[in-house]
């Protein structure tokens, strides 16, 4: 069974933090973090059903493009700030890791790794990868900045941004051996706790 | 759905904002559905501008109630599940004491004399009228526009009487351009020749143009250019149902039948006061807002829309913003809205879902 994402940063959320997460979904990992940590977490969401879902479970929620709410909070005090699967449809990735560890103390990324050797054999065989994780055709896709694990981790040091801790997921949603060998080629989800 | 209307005395008065005290009042109220046992169910409903305490259902007196899509039996606002309060605020002119109504030391209209009220004064009352209801804690106060301000205030001023509040249309204060449109709509009132400096009742007149064209550029501000386009667009009105020979298009039409209806329903003296709490509200007393937030306990729903112009989503914003720095449980919700300010009115899927959700969850 895949391992949620809620148990693989359970370490790395503060008892009683204030923790916001961009691109939050249906509110499940605030609710669990909620849960489990008793944060006060609110999300940033643009999808209105998503956001339904949320007031549903008693989730803060506000409702923002990404790229327009990274800019609108930063006055905030956060402890951490979240952003699962998402940096990827971001126009300026890079400006957005910088924003969220102005607005947060730490930030928790996640993002799906290009380098995943089933992409890399659809690209050699001369098409745009279709995995389960990347399910969407090229002209669909709201993926418009993919990368892989070596290039996101150049980024971070590039930008002076410190990865604290990491781990990587393979196909089956756990941590295999083989995608900690060789996260470029075996991992298809990279988590990473980043502080500047 | 069970509905009740009556007016409450309030022999002990109150004290106001401004200094004044009102020695007693009346409020005009209407309630929908039952108290529970644990008198856990209980939901405020504050009126906007020109609002009153039907809120839902039909009276003889109101026709439909303002909120009527919204509130009723297995509605956004459930009365099934609910007990739901409206009232209609202090210097009104739908049967709660104001300017129209006889000042019991004088046995006269009180006219220009009855005292400026605002919305610390309007919530207070309330607070009174929640008292003598016998309820501890609202589930849920709720407003848009003014009754937005009034949601938000009980949230100040009462943290430990209300539960969550809903906060549509609204803003903290009105901003400079909301208070020149208010004072164009009272210049035209204070200039009708019947207007007799608000003393109009004892003249037997009323100043009927006056009311007539501040309405008309009230409901302006209300509507969004967009929906007045598809609405109205350039479509000329036909001869046979002009309310006014001089009109051509529809749009002067529309607004010259609702400048037209309202003039004989509103009171002045209550157009005048009640523009006049709007334009002095401010939540955070002149500091900033975080400041004014520190103690609210309640939740936010805080909804604005795309076509509001007159308080647009930036004011929301602007209390989401305080809101999440003083650690209170806050969402914000931008919608379309085809309505311009008026969309807190309307129902529509996803804004009547967050309500449901929001007071269920």
């Amino acid at each position: 069974m895949a391992i949620k994402l809620s148990k693989i940063i359970n370490n790395w959320v503060p008892e009683n933090s204030k923790v916001i997460d961009f691109g939050c979904g249906d509110g499940s990992l605030l609710k669990e973090l909620f849960e489990n940590k008793q944060v006060l977490g609110y999300g940033v969401e643009i999808n209105d059903t998503k956001i339904e879902k949320c007031i549903e479970k008693g989730v803060p929620v506000i409702k923002l493009d990404i790229d327009k709410g990274l800019n609108d909070f930063m006055s905030s005090d956060f402890d951490l700030s979240i952003m699962a699967r998402s940096i990827q449809c971001l126009k300026n990735p890079d400006l957005a890791l910088n924003r969220m560890l102005e607005l947060s103390k730490r930030c928790v990324v996640t993002l799906p790794n290009l380098g995943y050797w089933r992409c890399r054999i659809n690209l050699a065989s001369g098409k745009m990868p279709i995995t389960p994780e990347l399910p969407s055709s090229w002209y669909e896709t709201e993926n418009i900045h993919l990368c892989t694990i070596k290039d996101f981790e150049n980024l971070c040091l590039k930008e002076n941004i410190s990865i604290k801790d990491k781990v990587f997921i393979n196909r089956n949603g756990n941590q295999g051996s083989l995608s900690k060998i060789n996260p470029n080629l075996f991992a298809v989800e990279g988590v990473y706790l980043l502080e500047k | 759905m069970k509905m009740e209307t009556k007016l409450i005395h309030f022999s002990e008065g109150i004290e106001l904002e401004s200094g004044e005290k009102l020695n007693s009042f009346d409020l005009m109220v209407e309630t929908y559905g039952e108290l529970n046992e644990g008198k856990s169910n209980a939901i405020l409903l504050c009126h906007a501008f020109s609002g009153n305490h039907h809120a839902a259902g039909s009276s003889e007196d109101f026709g439909i109630g303002w909120w009527d899509q919204l509130v009723g039996p297995s509605k956004t606002i459930d009365t099934n599940k609910y007990f739901v309060v409206c009232c209609n605020n202090l210097g009104g002119c739908a049967g709660s004491s104001g300017p129209s109504s006889i000042d019991p030391s004088s046995q006269k209209i009180f006219g220009k004399s009855f005292p400026q009220v605002s919305v610390l004064d309007w919530v207070n009352s309330q607070k009174m009228l929640m008292d003598k209801l016998n309820i501890e804690c609202w589930h849920f106060v709720a407003g848009g526009s003014l009754g937005g301000m009034q949601a938000l205030q009980w949230s100040i001023s009462y943290p430990d009487n209300v539960k969550k509040a809903g906060i549509f249309a609204a803003a903290s204060k009105s901003s400079s351009q909301n208070i020149a449109m208010n004072e164009v709509a009272r210049e035209s009132i204070r200039k009708d020749e019947n207007f007799h400096n608000g003393n109009y009742y004892e003249h037997n007149v009323i100043p009927k143009n006056g009311i007539k064209t501040a309405r008309m550029l009230g409901h302006i501000t209300y509507l969004s250019e967009e929906h007045m386009d598809s609405r109205f667009g350039r479509k000329f009105q036909d001869e046979g149902s002009k309310v006014e020979e001089s009109v051509s298009f529809e749009v002067e039409n529309y607004l010259q039948y609702k400048g037209e209806q309202f003039s004989e329903l509103f009171d002045a003296n209550s157009y005048i006061l009640m523009t006049k709490v709007m334009d002095s509200y401010d939540a955070g007393k002149d500091k900033p807002l975080v400041e004014a937030l520190k103690n609210v306990k309640a939740e936010f729903l805080i909804v604005g829309f795309y076509s509001d112009w007159l308080y647009p989503p930036e004011r929301g914003k602007e209390i989401q913003i305080a809101a999440m720095n003083n650690n209170i449980r806050s969402s914000f919700v931008v919608l379309q809205g085809d309505h311009g300010h008026d969309s807190f009115l309307f129902s529509s899927k996803t804004y009547s879902n967050l309500i449901t959700n929001f007071i269920e969850s």
